[in-house]
């Protein structure tokens, strides 16, 4: 790179037109971190250990690609750097470590002794149950797989300005309809507004004598602000997991994500209460169709009764408009439904340039304010 | 008299002010809900990397990691956050298995992959990170239909630009 710049320099100098140099940007300095490969010692390719496969090549290449790296990449650039999360969720209940892996392992050895299970597995005929995979799993990984799956549908960004936490409490909720078919909500799937237009019935394992508090709340629906949130229903100070004796501070209002506007997200926090709380000041008129008094806003909420509960539990589902929103805004909400479109942003275009290179004809219909297209027209 | 005629005056004013209100729509809508566009189909994919393998146009990825002793798959998106992931060394998977890793392991950790997938609200994935030749193999076939079986659909649907 020096030896171009100085001989042009010379040639400057010496006769013809000048050419100066004092146009350079760049400047000869270390690099920031390691280069890759630097630790490969090339001298030294026998005693190297080798690949041999594709797959051991690929798994380190994949490993390698997630890492953070001291140059300027894309990742960088559209995401973020995480900053550090304040938990707010109920502190871990570690019980004894070494009891519980001496029982696994006891199970595993009592597995490997198993003839029966040995015949299935080479066989290739054993079916684990489900259910029970799945009753453990809600005790052990359940709580961090549905706090990271809140975390990418944007729960606690939305909800909590950032801060997270995890739900250790196993939040069931289920909507019956009319021909005894149960729809769940799990975390994050497809539930339509008629299949939710009556209260869930909603259960958790709770103590004897704790209270808690359940909220719904619709974080993308708010026809006039798009920062607040819908309160769909508020019930507290519920003994156990009873939600029929508590106080309803808030009624049941089904689902009304509008026309055209997508995929809903309608939130179900579960907190658990220190002692009893006055929630007066949060108490809606009991047939509230006020879209003023359900806006609302779960981290003024949150931060208000901070010090007497924390949150313990989460569900979540998706919805999207069906013909059921149409009579809830019609009947309920006593309003005209509102229909939205989706407005594709303006495509891209680099900013214009004066003598554009290797650029078609229709470069200039590119930047032009009016339609007038120089193709197509003969 | 006079009282009872102001009180049922003032309730109707009060219906009035709740419902009357509701009308008010500000004419730009914004969904925050990160998954809407790509479960309406018209989030971008990253059409770019077309001369690396593998490439990145897809919303999820589903990823088979077969090491020497245990299978694990993870379901992520093209920046590489995972977004719902299985593996038989979490204890719930393990101890129903005789061996973690072979054509029994991975069958069975599709059913139970197939089930997160579908209660995270994932039902479209993209299947094309596993090498060629080693498709073929028992174990991945096995996951596969155990996948499709579920009720996961290993085909993403086409972007919408028009």
């Amino acid at each position: 790179m020096a030896a171009p710049l100085l001989s042009t320099a010379l040639r400057g100098a010496r006769g013809g037109r000048c050419f100066g140099t004092a146009g350079v940007l760049w400047k000869r300095a270390a690099p920031l971190g390691p280069m890759p490969n630097e630790d490969v010692d090339v001298d030294k390719l026998e005693v190297l250990e080798k690949y041999r496969s594709f797959a051991r090549y690929w798994r380190q290449a994949e490993r390698e690609s997630r890492e953070p790296r001291w140059w300027n990449t894309y990742r960088k650039h559209s995401d973020p750097p995480a900053e550090p999360q304040t938990d707010i969720g109920l502190p871990r209940v570690r019980l004894s470590r070494a009891k519980e892996i001496k029982e696994r392992k006891r199970i595993l050895r009592e597995n490997h002794r198993n003839a029966e299970m040995e015949r299935a597995a080479r066989l290739r005929t054993v079916l684990i149950p489900l259910d029970d995979v799945r009753a453990e799993w809600e005790r052990t990984s359940g709580p961090f797989h549905k706090q990271r799956v809140a975390k990418h549908c944007g729960v606690f960004r939305d909800l909590f300005q950032g801060a997270t936490f995890t739900p250790w409490v196993a939040l069931r909720v289920q909507y019956s309809q009319e021909d005894e078919h149960l729809v769940p909500v799990y975390y994050g799937n497809m539930v339509t507004p008629s299949e939710a237009s009556s209260p869930p019935a909603v259960s958790y394992e709770a103590d004897k004598g704790s209270l808690w508090t359940l909220l719904l709340t619709n974080p993308d629906g708010h026809l006039r602000d798009a920062d607040s949130e819908y309160l769909h229903w508020l019930v507290t100070n519920i003994p156990g997991s009873d939600i029929k004796a508590g106080k309803e501070m808030c009624h049941y209002l089904s689902p009304f994500p509008a026309m055209g506007t997508g995929y809903h997200r309608f939130i179900f926090l579960l907190f658990k209460q220190h002692g009893p709380i006055d929630f007066s000041q949060d108490a809606r008129p009991t047939p509230c169709y006020s879209l003023k008094m359900r806006t609302f806003s779960t981290f003024d909420f949150y931060r208000k009764h901070k010090d007497a509960m924390t949150p313990a539990g989460l569900a979540f589902f998706q919805c999207r408009w069906d013909s059921s929103v149409t009579s809830t805004f019609h009947q309920l909400l006593n309003m005209r439904e509102p229909v939205f479109e989706f407005v594709r942003p303006p495509t891209y275009h680099p900013p214009q340039v004066k003598f554009p290179r290797h650029q078609p004809l229709r470069y200039l219909d590119r930047y032009r304010d009016t339609e007038e297209p120089t193709y197509g027209i003969y | 008299g006079i009282r009872f005629a102001s009180t049922t005056a003032s309730l109707k004013t009060e219906t009035e002010v709740d419902t009357s209100e509701n009308e008010v729509v500000a004419p730009n809508f914004t969904n925050r809900n990160p998954r809407n566009l790509e479960q309406m189909a018209l989030a971008r994919k990253e059409r770019g990397w077309k001369t690396t393998w593998p490439k990145r146009d897809f919303w999820h990825r589903l990823r088979l990691e077969r090491t020497q002793h245990y299978v694990e798959a993870f379901v992520e998106r093209s920046n590489g956050d995972v977004v719902v992931s299985a593996s038989t060394r979490e204890w719930a998977i393990k101890r129903h298995l005789y061996s973690p890793k072979g054509v029994a392991a991975c069958k069975n950790l599709g059913r139970v992959m197939a089930q997160r997938c579908l209660e995270a609200g994932i039902n479209f994935v993209n299947f094309k990170a596993i090498i060629p030749w080693e498709h073929r193999c028992d174990s991945i076939q096995e996951f596969e239909k155990a996948m499709e079986e579920g009720g996961v659909v290993l085909r993403e649907p086409r972007r919408i630009y028009r």
